[in-house]
């Protein structure tokens, strides 16, 4: 396993010098995001996500299938992630690093565990057939807080995403194409997105703790601590993983997720922003405006 | 399935007959194997875990990814006995769980102990997990703590871990809720909980983790509560740690 | 003159010289008896005076070649070498714990883990790793050469880093961004490495993290003369 590149002896002096005078190297302000890009592919439920050099593609898909036994009432809904040495040379094919692991069970718990996506609503019939809808997370560039790029590009792309129009009958099914039928959007109960804080404290004067957000690479190889908390912009906490590091008073902790809310409000702003504009952008006034053989005339 | 907790509100006891505030029963002992450098076991109520510690020894393997030369890494195996919960069954290896409580424990001693005392060294803690009841990376990272002080690695003081509870769930947004302390098995599968651990006396939140979803408002009373009790926590491995101070020191005085 | 590799090129593109035979630089493959082709897409470059030609071009990978000058990353050091990384993801180079300005057995540099130095590649094989050397074997002299201490190393292109060390930039590569940073009146340090890193230093901290902005932003926007002297003086501004 090649080893991860480490900043040099310079990089760190340099950073921790630089915070002591409240900057960051990219000269952003301690609490502010980099320039978010929300693009959305040809087909539905593709979109690609840039925070700052940070790039994130994802690809909804959706298939019958039979549901667990156990879960009868219940479609399936999976995130798989993959971080491939394209990312990064660092990372290798078929050998998850601890980064990928902890990155699929962040969104794991944030997206599906927090039920985010209505899976009885992919129930075609009870215990023989059900939607399965997968969600690719493909990391394409890593400049740091894949996160909570990765939980917006999820996010956007599920509510992008149209699923085929089905009618049941009886035992049978049918499963109508694009053409015959309009598709139907998921059903989603509500959209919890994930801020990350980055935790720098030997590095400041005793008992001080600078907090970061939106980490890049270089930050988050510095870094002492972090935590990520999922929150959705109605105040329902979802998630919260600080996995060790540094400690940090419970209640400074307490205003980190105050922050967290504040920021998850700002993103849903913006992805629905995106989203209306896409779907102004694909509305061709309807199947019979788009069947419609009549030319535009200039008269 | 959900269990019945609405009979909560009736007499203020808990399915074990727990009020609020109470810790499930909590024995600990020290240097329980001879052959580890440090050893420990630890029951939270039927939460039991037995952990090794090994080093610091010197790195075995070729410093990989995380092989930093000025300073002692910490690896954490857990394993976790087949006849552990209610049902036999065999977890693999690539269990993303596991993975994620290993390198929890790992991250949150990395940051206590003096591992710039030990260059080039790991310090290994291996955690078995015999009985499964609820609290479990909270039940480790205690054990650990134990292991670690009987190896006599230095650290900065104590990680002390429990979980806290909210007894009303998501749906309902009732604002009578009260807090809860140390969840068994079955109310951890019904009630939104956290895990939370804390270095030292002060309010140090070193490990937090939730993953059920929960108002934000309910969020800083379970803190608190889980706090307190990471406090309880403490004063019990103390008096063990103590308990075992003295027994050396009486061994050393004949 | 842009060129793409496999185009044969015409014989009145290449410079001709009485005396000097001809001199081809990277990115040219000969083939006898007397063609000469691209084996990359650049821009072709003459040298008139010296009878060479070769391509520019912006590659991903830098590759040691003796005699540039680069900036390494101490990684380990062992009885009487550092190892050095030249570029990540590369085999480290070997840089001798001698090859320092006045270092005898008993005075020696002592280099962490992590501590840039500037160094000229001494010694470089197809099939050994690098070697480097912070004095120059003639004079034992540093030249400039050894540990950079503080500043900030920022990341550029190959191509940007050679545009950087021509002997003019303003005439020969048409950057002008240091030229006219020191007309406004900054003062800084700055060492540039063949290997796309630079490093830069200054009295502030704010005016280092300008600076080297300044020279990452003029290579991924390519901007031009009057862009980067325009940038040079609200750099100047700032510091």
């Amino acid at each position: 396993m090649p080893r991860e590149v480490e900043p040099s002896l310079n990089e760190k002096q340099f950073f921790v010098k630089a915070l002591e005078e409240n900057l960051r190297i990219d000269g952003r302000a301690f609490d502010q995001y980099r320039e978010l890009d929300l693009e959305f592919g040809d087909e539905l439920g593709v979109t690609d996500v840039r925070l700052g050099k940070t790039r994130i593609h994802t690809h909804i898909t959706a298939e019958v299938t039979t549901p667990f036994p156990d879960r009868p009432f219940d479609g399936l809904f999976t995130i798989t992630s993959e971080l491939s040495p394209m990312t990064s040379p660092f990372f290798e094919p078929n050998r998850p690093s601890t980064t990928e692991i902890l990155l699929s069970r962040l969104l794991e718990k944030t997206l599906r565990r927090s039920g985010a996506l209505d899976t009885e609503s992919l129930c075609l019939i009870a215990g023989q057939k059900c939607w399965s809808i997968r969600a690719d997370v493909h990391v394409l560039s890593h400049d740091g807080n894949l996160v909570d790029a990765a939980c917006i590009g999820v996010l956007a792309a599920l509510q992008h995403f149209r699923k085929p129009d089905t009618s049941t009958e009886g035992e049978s099914v049918t499963v109508y194409t694009l053409a015959e039928r309009e598709p139907v959007p998921l059903s989603l109960l509500h959209f919890p997105y994930c801020v990350t804080f980055s935790y720098y404290s030997s590095t400041v004067e005793e008992g001080e703790t600078v907090t970061l957000l939106d980490a890049t690479l270089l930050e988050e190889q510095l870094r002492e601590g972090s935590a990520t908390i999922g929150i959705n912009r109605h105040g329902e906490v979802c998630q919260i993983a600080k996995l060790g590091g540094v400690p940090l008073d419970a209640v400074a902790f307490l205003g980190c997720v105050q922050i967290a809310l504040v920021k998850v409000k700002e993103i849903s702003v913006f992805v629905s922003k995106r989203l209306e504009e896409e779907a102004k952008k694909r509305d061709k006034g309807g199947l019979m405006a788009e069947l419609s053989a009549e030319n535009d005339r200039v008269s | 399935m959900p269990l019945d907790t609405s009979t909560y509100s009736l007499a203020l006891l808990r399915l074990d007959g727990r009020r609020w505030n109470e810790l499930r029963r909590l024995t600990a002992q020290i240097s329980t194997q001879a052959s580890a450098d440090g050893s420990s076991f630890l029951s939270m109520g039927n939460t039991k875990v037995i952990c090794t510690v090994t080093g610091p020894s010197e790195v075995k393997a070729a410093p990989g990814a995380s092989g930093r030369g000025d300073e002692a890494v910490v690896s954490v195996e857990i394993s976790v006995a087949g006849f552990s919960g209610v049902e036999r069954k065999r977890r693999g290896k690539g269990d993303k769980r596991i993975y994620e409580m290993q390198t929890t424990i790992a991250t949150a001693f990395q940051a206590t102990l003096f591992t710039h005392l030990y260059p080039r060294s790991t310090i290994t803690i291996s955690l078995h997990i015999l009985s499964l009841d609820g609290s479990l990376l909270a039940t480790c990272l205690n054990a650990s703590t134990l292991a670690l002080i009987d190896a006599g690695v230095p650290m900065r003081d104590y990680i002390c871990a429990t979980t806290a509870g909210s007894t009303s769930s998501y749906s309902s947004n009732d604002e009578k809720a009260d807090p809860l302390l140390d969840l068994n098995g079955s109310e951890e599968l019904e009630l939104p909980f956290l895990t939370v651990a804390t270095c030292g006396t002060e309010d140090e939140v070193s490990v937090l983790v939730m993953e059920t979803r929960v108002q934000v408002g309910r969020l800083e009373g379970m803190l608190a509560v889980g706090v307190d009790g990471c406090k309880q926590v403490r004063d019990i491995l103390d008096v063990v740690v103590r308990a075992r101070g003295k027994r050396i020191l009486e061994g050393s005085q004949l | 003159m842009f060129v793409l590799p496999g185009e044969p090129l015409e014989p009145a593109t290449l410079p001709s010289h009485s005396t000097i035979p001809l001199k081809l630089g990277p990115g040219l493959l000969h083939i006898p008896p007397n063609t000469i082709t691209p084996t990359v897409a650049g821009l072709l470059r003459t040298d008139k005076r010296k009878n060479a030609v070769w391509v520019e071009f912006n590659g991903g990978r830098y590759v040691p070649t003796t005699g540039d000058l680069v900036i390494a990353t101490i990684q380990r050091s062992s009885v009487d070498v550092f190892y050095a990384s030249i570029s990540d993801y590369t085999p480290n180079a070997t840089l001798p714990q001698l090859s320092f300005e006045g270092a005898t057995k008993k005075t020696r540099p002592q280099l962490a883990f992590g501590a840039l130095v500037y160094s000229r590649v001494s010694l470089a094989n197809k099939h050994m790793d690098p070697e480097l050397e912070c004095v120059s074997s003639s004079t034992g002299k540093s030249e400039g050469l050894g540990p950079l201490t503080g500043g900030l190393v920022f990341n550029i292109s190959l191509g940007m880093s050679r545009r950087l060390m021509l002997a003019k930039p303003g005439e020969q590569g048409g950057l002008v961004i240091l030229d006219e940073l020191g007309e406004q009146g900054a003062a800084f340090e700055i060492a540039v490495g063949r290997n796309g890193r630079v490093w830069v230093d200054s009295k502030s901290l704010k005016g280092t993290l300008a600076i080297g902005k300044a020279i990452q932003d003029i290579d991924e926007k390519s901007l031009k003369v009057d862009e980067q002297k325009k940038l040079a003086r609200k750099v100047a501004r700032e510091i």
